[in-house]
Order: structure tokens, then sequence, then C-alpha cells
């Protein structure tokens, strides 16, 4: 399954439509958007609720609440798994990172941090070599 | 509560939105408040004057604030319907915001 705010952080960078409750609309490119929906979107067309008034605009921050629904290119759907999978590894390399840096700064209790099999005071060991 | 949408999960399922539109599409994901994932979706437009209008739409995240009703379509059902001879009344908004 996919999450709704997931597939929407996966379709940044990508252009679309968001209609507002007010019937407003707006056409642009997703540069960043958040838990709560809030979005922020680059070189917006905004289409008044009758269609028949445009005005350009660089820069529009929408807040979440404010939105309807969104119209997303249809290759983001596939996309979106991928980018899920990326997230999670790098989360993991960043926990496995931080783990090891705890153990590094003095964290060590009970043996040498890596090659816990080597004698201690031998030859071997990770210590007393640099 | 919202595990209950677990059941439309991949299905095909029709919308009926605050505004009163119907949309249809596969349900491809879904959240805690209701925001829904349609992949190739689209709208049905009813009117009195001509037959029901099927615009295409795509890939549409609605969120949970604009979503009244969702049922499961029948496909097999819906295959045979002949669309440009049913004529329906436009449902008009369900609420005002």
């Amino acid at each position: 399954m996919v999450l709704p705010l997931s597939l929407l952080r996966t379709a940044q960078n990508h252009p679309m439509l968001v209609e507002l409750k007010n019937g407003e609309t707006y056409n642009g490119h997703l540069v960043s958007c958040d838990s709560w929906m809030n979005i922020h979107l680059r070189d917006a067309i905004c289409t008044s609720r009758d269609g028949d008034r445009f005005q350009k605009m660089p820069e529009v921050y929408v807040r979440g609440s404010t939105i309807k629904y969104l119209r997303i290119p249809d290759e983001v759907v596939e996309m979106v798994k991928d980018e899920v999978k990326e997230v999670r590894r790098q989360q993991k390399d960043n926990t496995r990172a931080k783990k090891n840096f705890q153990r590094g700064a003095g964290g060590n209790v009970g043996g040498p941090p890596r090659g816990g099999g080597a004698p201690r005071g031998g030859r071997g060991g990770q210590r007393g070599r640099k | 509560m919202t595990q209950a949408l677990d059941t439309f999960m991949n299905k095909v399922i029709s919308v009926i939105t605050g505004d009163g539109r119907n949309i249809v599409g596969m349900m491809k994901g879904f959240d805690q408040t209701v925001n829904l994932i349609l992949e190739d979706s689209h709208e049905r437009v009813y009117s009195t004057q001509a037959g029901i209008e099927q615009v295409p739409l795509g890939l549409y995240i609605i969120r949970g604030d604009n979503v009244a009703l969702i049922g499961e379509l029948d496909e097999d059902i819906d295959k045979r319907l002949d669309f440009a001879n049913i004529k329906a009344e436009p449902l008009g908004p369900i609420w005002v915001l």
C-alpha cells in the first residue's frame, strides 16, 4: 500500500494540479511538502473558480487544510515504492552509523569494539595499532 | 477504524466528494485521515440533457476532508452499462465549506 503523503513526497519536482476548497486551481511544480499536506509550488498558474481568470505566480505556499485534491503525473505512482525503499535504507544506514559512533566515543563497554575474537594484548588486536 | 478501507485496496471504487462529484478509480492507498490515492481515475459527469460523460483524470490524491462516500464498484455490472444513454440529475454539493 502507498500512503498518500509518501506519494506526494515522491511527486517533488514534478508538475501537479491542486484544487482548493474554494474552487481555485493551481498548476505548478512541487518544490516541497510536509506531513500536513502543506505544499510549496514554483512557477504556478492560478485559475479562478469559474476558469475565466488566470494569473502567473512564481512562488505559492498552500496550507494543506485548504486542499480538495491533487492531480499528479501517472508515472509517479511507480516511482514511490523505490523512493520509500531508498528512505528506509538511508534511515538504516543512519542508525548504524550512530551506533558505531557511540561505540567509538567511549561507549565501548566490555571488550574491544570490533573483531571481538582477537586475544587481548596480542599483536592481532585492534588496539595499540595506528 | 480506517482499517475498514483495507477491503477497498486495489479495487475499483466510486467516491462521492463533498462538492458532489463522482470520481471512479483504482484505490492504491489511504491514511488515517481518509486521504485517498486513486489510479487511472475518471470523473462521471451527470446531466439530464445528455448521457454520462466520463472525464479522464489519471492519478489523484483526494484529501480526506473532501470525501463524503466510498463504495466498491462491481466492474462486471459497470462494463455492461451504456453510459451514453443514461441521463441523471447532477448530485449537487453534499456540504458547503
